[in-house]
């Protein structure tokens, strides 16, 4: 095995068991670089609290009231209630996250907003998206599809879910200088 | 971090899965200092990224982007 490359199923054991035991998200400060102060005054502090993406992808998704949304990796649901709110009670969101404990943070979340009626939260995996062929018309996504050791089943799998013409927009981290060798398989370096 | 592809290789493997109008923007730099606020890089990686990344480096060791791309009306 090259020196540079972890095995598929320990990447993914590393990033769940990083998630699973960090007690918070990187809080205020690192919302405020992503969102404007009227979108994060419209949020439970909790789900500010708790943000872990790296960008604002629902800013770039043009929705539209009544549309379905599904927000890949979506951890306590920031970008899932943003989503809820802009598609509205005639919309529908999915959060997807690979950990319950995200999920039950996103229901407390979504209640505490007032959008709990039109957004669910499930545990999945995004190489494995638990809904059926041509469900949604627009993925979002934050910060997370760095971190499957199969992006191209991920992308796969969105193709699948959207509908024709259906929409995607995603942030997530890009490094053009390659890193040094010790980071990459330096384990919690894969889930940060 | 370590998963994250270069922009370039990003784009491509959208449009690879048959994605059209890929569009990237709306870069945003992340640090040491950036990753520091997030608990996922824990004080023991940001002082590996400290000793190994370089000086010129390490304000920008990586960057977010926006992507944004269509599934295509017809298969």
């Amino acid at each position: 095995m090259p020196e540079d490359l972890l095995f598929q199923s320990e990447i993914k054991e590393v990033v769940r068991d990083a998630y699973a035991h960090i007690d918070a998200g990187a809080g205020r400060p690192a919302a405020q670089r992503l969102y404007s102060e009227d979108e994060l005054a419209a949020l439970p502090s909790g789900a500010v609290d708790w943000a872990l993406g790296v960008g604002n992808p629902v800013r770039h998704a043009e929705l539209k009231p009544g549309e379905i949304v599904l927000d890949v990796g979506c951890g306590a649901g920031l970008d899932s209630l943003l989503a809820a709110r802009a598609v509205g009670s005639s919309g529908h969101v999915t959060g997807l996250d690979l950990l319950e404990e995200m999920c039950e943070r996103g229901r407390t979340h979504a209640r505490e907003a007032g959008v709990d009626a039109w957004t669910k939260f499930v545990q999945g995996e995004m190489e494995d998206i638990p809904l059926p062929d041509a469900s949604v018309d627009v993925v979002i996504s934050n910060g997370v599809i760095n971190l499957s050791p199969r992006k191209s089943r991920v992308l796969a799998e969105i193709r699948r879910v959207l509908r024709p013409d259906g929409r995607l927009a995603v942030a997530d981290l890009t490094v053009n200088d390659e890193l040094p060798s010790e980071l990459q398989t330096n384990d919690a370096a894969w889930a940060g | 971090m370590s998963g994250a592809l270069a922009e370039r290789a990003f784009a491509a493997k959208i449009e690879k899965m048959g994605f059209t109008d890929v569009w990237i923007g709306e870069r945003i730099p992340y640090g040491v200092e950036q990753a520091a606020l997030y608990p996922l890089f824990t004080p023991d990686l940001i002082e590996l990224m400290r000793r190994l990344i370089p000086p010129d480096r390490l304000a920008t060791v990586a960057m977010s982007v926006i992507a944004t791309a269509r599934k295509p009306t017809s298969e």
